[in-house]
């Protein structure tokens, strides 16, 4: 009786034309600024224009897409920025041996033939190894370009297909996603790379495969476009492959992103490249409907779920509101009922405004909705209830006390139509929400970070406000990691603090003595050795005071090892500059050379040798004399000059081979294919690829490899092996505090309980980054 | 020549290869007839405790938690040398943290005048600005002043509160309370306190109104009200309070590994810290 469906046919099956024109301007979307705020590195921003890896993705929908060409108006390569992206991907703390890996992938991949000229940075191959997809502008959008804008309408969705909601950036959830999203890609990669021949110079072999691919068959619709996917560089093609029933229980399973063709009434057909439900108009009974599911289920640990449906149809007689539903259901939900009708199903519904929740009796809910409006649904697993938005505005909560815990099937959004050419196009997140949930995200958010702020310190450990508990850990923290001198003048600082706290000036205060620990000393030693790269000595110093941990760490000596000629390479690649510099200074004249000496100098300044420009700024003179070139050949300095670069180039030629050899070295003790490690041959295969640049201090890709923060990687791990070897614990309290905290957050997460919403990482964020000198 | 030879010290080329050889071929020997690593995991562990130890705390970030907490708390000497030490840049120039120790210090030695005229001289508006933190401020200093004239003459106490505090807690109702509690403090002996008196007379007063300041200080310049560190630890406190309000399965006890629960008084720092070698009391 109260089916809401109850509406006559007949007249309203005038067709609208295409599915896809004479569709209404719909409302203007507000851009939503805090997609920008929350995005934050602007500098990872590529242009939006570039979204078109849909297509070469194909997906069960790709046959249909009309529009196809509208997404390839332009295309720009985005930015690559390793270094960043590697910094902002590190925030799980899990994640250091996968992106290990990556680099090292990423190392083969680029390595060119040692002549050979690399690949152009910006290439689109390495979209597919970027540490993170680049944020996408939040440009505002004309009022009609909803539909089927001019300019691709998925900033949210990288080229490599991943689909990153604004709101939900910056939690664990779309992390996890994103370093499952990468490993397929570069499983994928791999294969690619196994199958086309030697692991050598591969990446050109791989890059043509991608092109002739990217630019194949599923791109029948470019019309006058179709040479632009020539100098687009390499575009990737990546299946979508349908999910496995066996990842239904994962926990970190995929966002919904198109509808499932596969899983609907039979009446509707899917456009749109999966985003468009148009219902072809077969005659329902007044209890039937014809609902569609999305592809894949809503996971309860993003805490906050949100999707939106625009209601496109022109209808003539457009003060009805046409019986178009849209909500949330399991699987054991019918798509022949509307959503809400059926258990475990839940819907508002725009003829009549009610809400449905697992019955078909409906309550009074909000006003009606129709063509033209933009309708949200949002589940709240933290709160455990679910509302909806109309046009940008929040409705009141639809459904209170929802047992999203105990309901078994797993939730999908749906969309129930009824009449003919009833169509709706969803956004699961690829574009910006016309509601401003990032917004509400962040209230959520602030909830919890407010009850953070709250938190009562002094059980963690008692006796010990938080004050003194911090000043604790940081102590502790300074002594175990071998901080000897910070140590001290903290402890020092303290005590001068509390000598001032002192009321009594009589009083004795205790102090706080750091003792002379020699243990620490020589730990501080050794990572000093480290820090300034001197492996060998750090291994000498190591094997005097400690000699059983690199026997028993084989781990930590075979980082030394590579460290050691990671080291040796950035000699040599400082040198080169060097030597560069020196020709470039003489090759003009060979006179006036202004003091040897001071050249020599300059080359023991590692810091120096990127710089080379710097060098030939300093001698702005040397410039008027290439004229006579051949008779200063003749002249004692020119000869002099002559005579130091190639002493430099003797030098740099001898680095090389002793590069070589040692490389050699390694090679023959850890390169073997049977390795026990797995993973040390291709560690091998990363460091080793150094040699394949003339100078990789200039290769943006590689020259991380080469920089001091590595160092500090093997550092620190020499520092846990020995610290181990003393029987002491290789965490001090303050890295047990972070541990403990990420497992308590992970438990906090299920579900989608408080703990989605907040992560170490976003505390760890706040500070500005250090820079290491 | 010189320049051959300093290309090849150039960081360390001067590979002893004789001793990387006998060292190379003693370790290659042991690793040939070594097992695993030995690791001596207790045996009935929880399961939380697998699953932190599998953690990795990447030390990048604990060092900046560190100077982080160094600097904004105002240790500007251990902050300089925890840079050098750990190879960072500082996060905040020098002078800047010296000024915001001197502040602190001031206050914790209870010379609030000093703190005053030094925070004046950072800038002359931050206590006009901030009314609530001067009447603090000039709270404490009327504290200082009753610690210092107790049992003897009162007046000098009086007349910095006709003076300074009257006027402010008639301008503005709300400091009446904070008044009339701190006069109190005239009027009843200082060992008979209820707690709430006793606590303005406590070391502790003075911590937490140069915490205060401080905060006030580090807002001016445009950062953070406090240090990461803080939020982080409250952080592992909320969690744990949540986790447990949720019956997750939890050991009975969460260890931080600090070992410090043997003095029940933060006030040293002379605990021994899970095997580390201790920190000595003179």
């Amino acid at each position: 009786m109260t089916n809401p469906y109850h509406h006559p046919l007949g007249s309203t099956t005038l067709a609208g034309g295409e599915a896809s024109a004479g569709l209404p301007p719909v409302n203007v979307r507000r851009p939503s600024y805090a997609s920008v705020v929350s995005g934050g590195s602007s500098s990872l921003a590529r242009p939006g224009r570039s979204s078109f890896s849909h297509l070469l993705n194909p997906t069960p929908d790709s046959e249909q897409q009309p529009h196809a060409s509208n997404h390839f108006a332009s295309a720009q390569a985005p930015q690559f920025e390793p270094g960043g992206a590697y910094a902002q991907n590190g925030a799980s703390g899990e994640d250091d041996s996968a992106r290990y890996q990556f680099n090292q992938t990423l190392d083969r991949a680029l390595r060119p033939s040692r002549l050979g000229s690399s690949f152009p940075y910006f290439s689109r191959a390495f979209d597919l190894y970027m540490g993170k997809d680049p944020l996408p502008p939040t440009h505002s959008t004309a009022p009609d370009d909803l539909r089927f804008p001019s300019d691709p309408t998925m900033p949210n969705v990288s080229s490599t297909g991943f689909l990153s909601p604004s709101y939900l950036r910056g939690t664990i959830y779309l992390q996890k996603l994103e370093e499952k999203h990468r490993a397929k890609l570069l499983a994928e990669r791999e294969g690619g790379l196994s199958a086309g021949a030697q692991p050598g110079p591969s990446a050109s072999v791989a890059s043509s495969r991608i092109v002739s691919n990217g630019s194949s068959s599923h791109l029948p619709m470019l019309g006058t476009k179709v040479t632009g996917s020539a100098h687009r560089g390499v575009a990737y093609d990546v299946v979508e492959k349908p999910m496995l029933e066996s990842e239904a229980d994962d926990e970190f399973s995929p966002l919904p992103s198109k509808w499932n063709k596969d899983d609907k009434e039979a009446a509707l057909e899917v456009l749109g490249d999966g985003y468009e439900v148009r219902h072809t108009g077969r005659v329902l009974s007044d209890h039937e409907a014809s609902s569609i599911r999305a592809d894949h289920y809503i996971s309860p640990s993003c805490g906050v779920y949100y999707f939106e449906i625009t209601v496109l149809h022109k209808r003539k007689d457009q003060a009805k509101m046409p019986p178009i539903a849209i909500g949330f259901a399991s699987k054991e939900a019918s798509v022949t009922r509307a959503p809400g009708w059926e258990p475990d199903s839940w819907g508002y519904h725009g003829d009549d405004g009610n809400s449905f929740a697992s019955q078909n009796v409906g309550k009074p809910y909000a006003a009606q909705f129709g063509t033209g409006d933009t309708v949200g649904c949002l589940l709240n697993f933290r709160l455990n209830h679910a509302l909806f938005t109309k046009n940008g505005q929040e409705l009141p909560i639809a459904f209170k006390d929802i047992p999203f815990k105990d309901i078994k099937g797993k939730l999908y959004p749906i969309v129930g139509l009824k009449r003919k050419d009833d169509h709706i196009m969803a956004n699961f997140g690829q574009r910006p929400f016309m509601f401003d949930i990032d917004g509400y995200m962040r209230t959520q958010q602030e909830i919890i970070e407010e009850e953070i702020r709250l938190a009562d310190t002094s059980r963690l450990v008692p006796g010990l406000s938080e004050t003194d508990l911090i000043q604790q850990l940081v102590l502790q923290f300074l002594q175990h990691d071998g901080y000897v001198e910070t140590a001290r003048a903290f402890a020092e600082e303290l005590q001068a603090e509390k000598t001032a706290l002192r009321l009594d000036p009589s009083e004795p205060v205790k102090g706080i003595n750091i003792r002379d620990d020699e243990d620490a000393h020589n730990r501080q030693r050794i990572r000093r050795a480290i820090l300034e790269g001197d492996i060998d000595r750090a291994m000498r110093d190591t094997n005097t005071y400690y000699p059983s941990v690199l026997r028993d760490n084989e781990q930590v000596y075979f980082r030394l090892r590579c460290r050691k000629f990671i080291e040796m390479i950035r000699q040599e690649a400082e040198l080169n500059l060097h030597l560069e510099s020196l020709r470039r200074a003489a090759a003009p004249q060979q006179q006036q050379m202004p003091d040897r000496r001071d050249k020599d100098e300059e080359m023991l300044e590692p810091g120096e040798a990127g710089d080379d420009d710097r060098q030939e700024g300093d001698r702005p003179d040397l410039h008027h004399h290439y004229h006579d070139n051949d008779m200063e050949m003749e002249d004692g300095l020119a000869a002099g000059e002559a005579a130091a670069i190639d002493a430099v180039a003797a030098a740099l030629s001898r680095l090389s081979q002793e590069a070589l050899a040692y490389g050699q070295e390694l090679r023959a003790e850890f390169g073997a294919s049977d390795h026990p490690r797995r993973e040390t041959p291709k560690q091998l295969d990363e460091i080793f690829a150094l040699m394949a640049y003339p100078n990789p201090l200039k290769v943006k890709e590689v020259a991380h490899l080469l920089d001091g923060s590595g160092r500090v990687a093997v550092a620190e791990e020499l520092n846990s092996a020995i610290l181990t070897s003393l029987g002491k614990s290789s965490r001090a309290a303050l890295e047990n505090v972070y541990a403990q905290t990420c497992v308590l957050l992970e438990d906090l997460r299920r579900d989608g309980g408080d703990g989605a919403f907040v992560t170490v990482q976003s505390v760890i964020d706040k500070i500005p980054r250090p820079r290491l000198r | 020549m010189s320049s051959w030879n300093a290309a090849l010290e150039l960081g360390g080329l001067d590979i002893d290869s004789t001793f990387r050889e006998t060292v190379f071929a003693q370790l290659r020997e042991s690793f040939g007839q070594m097992s695993s690593p030995s690791t001596a995991p207790t045996s009935a562990q929880h399961a939380f405790e697998k699953r932190a130890a599998a953690v990795k705390a990447p030390k990048s970030d604990i060092n900046a938690l560190i100077l982080d907490y160094l600097t904004m708390e105002g240790y500007p000497k251990a902050a300089a040398r925890f840079c050098k030490e750990a190879n960072l840049q500082p996060q905040q120039p020098d002078p800047s943290i010296q000024m915001r120790q001197q502040v602190q210090h001031a206050i914790h030695s209870g010379n609030i005048e000093m703190a005053i005229s030094a925070l004046n001289e950072f800038d002359p508006e931050i206590l006009d600005t901030n009314p609530e933190l001067h009447f603090l401020l000039l709270r404490l200093q009327m504290v200082e002043l009753i610690r210092q004239c107790e049992g003897g003459n009162v007046i000098p106490a009086l007349e910095f509160a006709t003076k300074n505090l009257g006027p402010r807690a008639a301008a503005n109702p709300s400091f009446l309370g904070d008044l009339e509690k701190t006069m109190s403090l005239l009027l009843f002996p200082h060992d008979k306190l209820q707690p709430e008196l006793a606590a303005l007379l406590d070391s502790d007063f003075r911590r937490t109104t140069a915490a205060k300041v401080n905060e006030a200080v580090l807002l001016q310049q445009n950062q953070r009200r406090e240090a990461a560190i803080r939020q982080f630890v409250r952080m592992r406190a909320w969690a744990e309070t949540s986790a447990r309000a949720q019956k997750k399965d939890l050991p009975e006890s969460l260890d931080v590994g600090l070992d410090a629960d043997k003095e029940e008084s933060g006030d040293n720092g002379d605990n021994d810290n899970n095997g580390d070698e201790p920190m000595m009391t003179t």
